[in-house]
């Protein structure tokens, strides 16, 4: 993991303490909300329904125990003992006091922490695969890609008042799992024809009220180049990026309206006329620096199997199940990538408490290298684990309750805070979710179902991702009344797709019943267990699915 | 982005609801000029004036932030097409009604 130097770790002191003042001056009235707002938005603090929200940045989703032991630390003493990591790979605090929040930043600095980027016009937290480092179907770890755009990126003067937010992605694998095609930048690292690998690049994608799926602007830009590269893409934004609407001011918007060949062509001039002063040319000892503290864990040479792990898959059916689900295939013979659901039965979404934090981490250090991971889908993972230890690592899960065994099925869903919590949302998400969850209880059940990605969002910013869910469900507002709109065909993956809106948005106690309605209709057109959901509506059309959402319950 | 609160005619019952700076505590507008945490405490407005009303609140900036009008009935509950909303900014999270004013602890 990424460790910070001097440099680092007074950037993030100066901050905490500037925001300090600025939070002293706002109490006493020195400053004007409307003056605050804006510095307070550049620390992550929101106000939400409730209270002020405070978003830390979990770079590329990494953490460490004591990272996570502070957050904990932090739920206990400022919040009200839990957190909720979201889809951007971060962690929210819902309840805290602004007075509090300077010790709160303090505390995160302790532990080389902070929000930074994690809201307002600048290139957000950089996110990537929750597997880097670990995934045997990956070219190289992007994790030092990460880390150099992020320190690149980071209060980088020309970019930190863009027409909008701007968010990065980055994977290394083919199979996507970090949803790089719904980013303002994807990049998926490749080879060239000659074998050197480096990066295609995709701008444009994204989800809201305007959902693209990111177009390749150029099938490949080597390591060196990157950094340059990314800077002309930055620049032809920043000059012709919209600021009279913002909600036509993401890159998307000017890609779509300019032209995939011509927003192209002008980051390609952008690029060529860059003179050597101007280039981001990292030294290769810096690379080298920056990918040191991502060089893999000692592992022991293993066998490819385990007769612990396969004797306790023997004698408990629970169990055996957690592993058919929760399970990830690892780089190395003999450990393997465990997946914590955070969707038990009747709980929020991507929600953990002060306890489950800790024992994540004691896990973590015990049994996993000292590596902690959140997934965009909003669950953590240990992605370096002996098969050997994976019973011990169950038990220790399940003495905390985060032993559900349902990841990548139809109650692991994505769901944003919603009207519970969020100021901007026009329907609640999480009881919606939590009823679906429902539909799912019997795990016989939800195994025959399958693999399917239900995502939730309470209004069209879709911080549930509801674009690209199998199934997505939009809360919209109707006079005062929660409607639901769902959505058919999206994915997020490598075969990213936009779903689309099957009619009339549904009301609150609609959605479950007639999602099982589609369901059923699922399982009876399928053409066998292994043809998924997302499959058969590629295979039939929507029009069968779309029937049983309306039919009369 | 911001969220925005529908307009309210001169002729609707309302009150002024914010939240504390320094907390973010959820309040109303009393009569007396102070905040409360009650809506029942909240002064019902109508008429013209109200605007004058929410301008003051608006510059009250030291103990509040962003005060805005909320639709009510005319003895003072949640009303209109907010209602969702304003109820759970009243009461709490329906998800956890172990946290916000419905358990006392917001």
């Amino acid at each position: 993991m990424y460790r910070y130097d001097e440099f680092d770790e007074t950037l993030v002191r100066e901050r905490a303490k500037q925001f300090r003042g600025q939070v002293e001056r706002r109490l006493k009235g020195e400053l004007k909300e409307e003056n605050f707002k804006p510095l307070r938005l550049q620390n992550g603090v929101y106000l939400q329904l409730h209270a002020y929200m405070l978003r830390v940045a979990i770079p590329y989703g990494q953490l460490s125990a004591k990272k996570l032991r502070q957050l904990a630390m932090i739920a206990d003493k400022y919040d009200k003992g839990y957190g909720h990591f979201t889809t951007r790979q971060n962690i929210q605090f819902n309840w805290i006091k602004l007075a509090e929040i300077p010790d709160a930043l303090e505390a995160l600095a302790d532990v080389e922490m902070h929000a930074i980027q994690t809201s307002g016009n600048c290139i957000r937290n950089v996110t990537s695969d929750h597997l880097a480092g670990a995934a045997f179907d990956e070219l190289e770890d992007p994790r030092p890609w990460c880390e150099i755009i992020r320190q690149w990126s980071t209060f980088h003067p020309e970019f930190s008042a863009l027409p909008r937010k701007f968010k990065i992605a980055v994977t290394a694998a083919t199979p996507d799992r970090a949803a790089v095609k719904v980013h303002d930048i994807g990049l998926v690292m490749k080879r060239n024809t000659q074998g050197k690998t480096g990066f295609e690049v995709m701008v444009g994608g994204g989800l809201g009220r305007t959902p693209y799926i990111g177009p390749t602007v150029r099938e490949w830009v080597s390591k060196q180049d990157l950094l340059s590269y990314l800077e002309a893409i930055m620049r032809v934004y920043n000059r012709y990026g919209r600021r009279d609407n913002k909600y036509k001011a993401r890159v998307k918007i000017l890609v779509h309206e300019l032209g995939v060949p011509e927003f192209a062509r002008q980051v390609e001039e952008e690029f060529a006329n860059q003179n050597a002063r101007e280039k981001v040319l990292l030294p290769q000892e810096e690379v080298d620096r920056i990918t040191a503290y991502f060089a893999p864990p000692k592992f022991e040479t293993l066998s490819t199997k385990s007769a612990t792990l396969d004797a306790a898959i023997a004698a408990e059916h629970h169990f055996a199940r957690w592993c058919r689900n929760n399970l990830r295939a690892h780089k190395i013979p003999g450990y393997t990538c465990v997946h914590i659901a955070l969707k038990p039965q009747g709980v929020a979404p991507g929600d953990a408490s002060s306890a489950q934090m800790r024992a994540a981490a004691d896990i973590a250090e015990k049994y996993a290298f000292d590596d902690i991971r959140v997934a965009h889908e909003q669950d953590l993972v240990l992605p370096h684990v002996k098969l050997d230890d994976v019973p011990a690592v169950y038990a220790a899960l399940k003495a905390n309750d985060m032993h559900a065994s349902n990841a990548g099925l139809g109650s692991d869903i994505i769901a944003c805070p919603g009207l519970d919590y969020c100021n901007l949302s026009n329907a609640r998400s999480i009881s919606v979710a939590n009823e679906i969850q429902a539909l799912f209880a019997d795990p016989e059940f939800e195994d025959e179902v399958g693999a399917l990605h239900i995502n939730v969002s309470g209004c069209i910013n879709a911080c549930g991702h509801h674009h690209v869910g199998h199934i997505g469900i939009l809360g919209v507002d109707k006079k005062g009344e929660e409607f639901y709109q769902i959505l058919f065909g999206g994915r997020a993956d490598e075969k990213a797709a936009i779903g689309e809106i099957q009619g009339p948005g549904l009301r609150h106690e609609e959605v479950a019943p007639a999602l099982k309605r589609v369901i059923s209709k699922y399982l009876e057109l399928r053409t066998s267990k292994t043809e998924k959901l997302a499959d058969a509506m590629t295979r039939l059309g929507q029009a069968p699915f779309k029937e049983a959402l309306y039919a009369a319950a | 982005m911001s969220s925005e609160r529908p307009k309210l005619g001169p002729d609707i019952p309302k009150v002024i609801t914010a939240w504390v700076s320094a907390t973010g505590r959820v309040v109303y507008l009393t009569k007396d000029r102070n905040w409360s945490e009650d809506l029942a405490d909240a002064e019902v407005l109508t008429g013209a004036g109200a605007t004058d009303i929410l301008a003051w609140a608006s510059k009250d900036q030291t103990r509040v932030a962003d005060p805005y009008f909320m639709q009510v009935t005319p003895d003072g509950k949640v009303a209109g097409r907010e209602t969702i909303r304003e109820t759970i900014r009243a009461k709490g999270p329906t998800n956890h009604p172990m946290f916000g004013k419905q358990a006392g602890n917001n």
